[in-house]
Parts: structure tokens; sequence; C-alpha cells
């Protein structure tokens, strides 16, 4: 059975000129795309840069999406395509070995990509612990449903069969754990707020 | 109200509800922020790697920079190159 595209709506208005619609698209994908991209380079620097190239071509491209496939798996096939262009672009001395980018794309160790930038790992880290010591404390019933939406994948509907809830108890239950947890954010991410979308 | 935006980043809500929802977060800072916070504590959860500093607006910057526009024709797919 076919999924909804969640985000058929956002393209579509994106489609029809809408660049919030557009924006609130890179908002949501921005890192899933970054982390893709850092399978193929290893350098943190050019991994933005190729971020943003995905995100432009994207945008240009906006007129060829017919929805025929998922938004976030049509962004993802840019971004590969993308990561491999840019790696065929460098100069020989700064590839690696004799593999092909595919087979460094498969021989990634998370991380890597990370470890040239102190500051952005220790970002990174600051908000996975302050998200995982959230999580411990958030009311069980909370818990169990971000999780299987957002770690297992489970669709609304499924996991309101799965706990045998409403499917609006599952929405109100995955808002209010992420609510939970971003208020715990609040003191790391302060500072930042004014460099968010 | 921030359950629209966390409805809104999972593609809960109905074509109509959508255009509103997005709109009320253009007018309202607090709730772009929760969008971004929500979607930030999904990817700590997936074991992404997330650091919090302006990446986003660095690309939108990018794309005014370049005057960016949909250009009926272009298929990213089949774009290799440069």
């Amino acid at each position: 059975m076919l999924t909804p595209d969640p985000d058929a709506e956002l393209v579509r208005l994106a489609q029809a000129g809408g660049t919030k619609a557009f924006e609130a698209l890179v908002v949501k994908y921005q890192r899933r795309i970054a982390r893709h991209v850092a399978r193929y380079l290893r350098h943190a620097g050019d991994v933005e840069d190729v971020v943003q190239d995905v995100f432009i071509r994207a945008h240009r491209g906006l007129a060829s999406f017919r929805g025929e496939s998922a938004f976030f798996s049509w962004l993802y096939r840019i971004a590969t395509n993308a990561a491999l262009s840019h790696l065929k672009r460098q100069p020989a001395e700064v590839q690696l070995g004799d593999d092909s980018p595919e087979e460094r794309a498969t021989a990634f160790e998370p991380g890597v990509s990370d470890a040239a930038d102190p500051e952005r790992t220790l970002m990174a880290k600051q908000i996975a612990e302050t998200v995982e010591k959230a999580l411990a404390k958030l009311q069980p019933d909370l818990a169990e449903a971000l999780l299987l939406y957002e770690v297992e994948g489970k669709p609304y509907a499924e996991i309101a069969v799965m706990l045998d809830i409403p499917i609006g108890t599952v929405r109100i239950r995955i808002f209010r754990a992420r609510e939970f947890i971003a208020r715990r954010l609040e003191p790391v991410l302060g500072q930042q707020r004014n460099r968010r979308w | 109200m921030s359950l629209k935006v966390s409805l809104l980043l999972d593609g809960q809500l109905v074509a109509g509800e959508v255009k509103a929802a997005l709109d009320e977060a253009v007018a309202d800072p607090l709730l772009r922020d929760r969008y971004t916070v929500y979607g930030l504590v999904g990817d700590a959860l997936r074991g992404n790697s997330t650091p919090d500093d302006g990446y986003s607006e660095r690309i939108f910057e990018r794309m005014r920079r370049d005057a960016a526009r949909i250009e009926p024709g272009y298929d990213p797919l089949a774009d290799k190159g440069s």
C-alpha cells in the first residue's frame, strides 16, 4: 500500500512559489541530507557547500517533481548525485585511496565529518546529551509514542493501533513529548535562537 | 499553537490546514523556532549529528544570493555535473 507523502502539501505550495513552504522543507530535512552527504565526503566544510547545492538544485527543479516518489526520496537522490559530482571534481590527491565514491560511502564512520570542527561537535554532543536526559525524565507513554514515530518510523495510524489509543491521542502525546524536550533544550539553544528559521 | 507546528512537521495536517499553519509560523518567530527545535529533537533521537548553528539560515542566504528560482525544464536528477 502506498503511504501518502507527508510533504505533499508543502511541496505543492513551494511549487506554486511559496518560499516559506520550501524553507519549511529545508529546515525539516537539512540535517538528514547533511548526514547523507557526509557519508560521501571527508571534509566538514565541503559537506555544507554540497548541502546548499542540494537544496538549490531541488528548488530549481521543483517543477520536475511529480510526486511519483516521496519528496524526501527525491531529495535524497539529488543529494547522492551532488555528493558524487563534488567528489569527481576533487583533485586526485584529496581523494582517499582507490575506492570508488560509492565504496567510501559504504565504509563511512559516523562522526568523522564533524571531527574537523570541535565547536560543532561539542554543540551536537550537548544537544544529544540534553535530549537523552530529557527522554529519561519523560512520562513513559509520551516517550513511547515519540520513539515509535521518530526512531522506529511508525506512522501515526500504526502507533494508534499498536498502543490501542485514538490517533488524536497519538498527536497530543508526540507533541507533548517534543515540547517537554524542547523546554529542556532551551538553555543549550537559547543563544542560537536568532540563527534559526 | 505549537501543536499545529508539530503536526505540520509530521505531515498530519490536511491541505488547508497546512497553509494556515505555515502562515501562522511565518508570522510568529516562536512557532518557527519550535518547528526547528522539534525537528532537531527527532534528528537527535535518530543519532544524527545535530549542531544548531544557523545551517538553514546559510542555505536561505545562498538562495537569496543566487536569486534561486524554479526553472521549468530543469531536472535535478539528471544533473550529474557542476
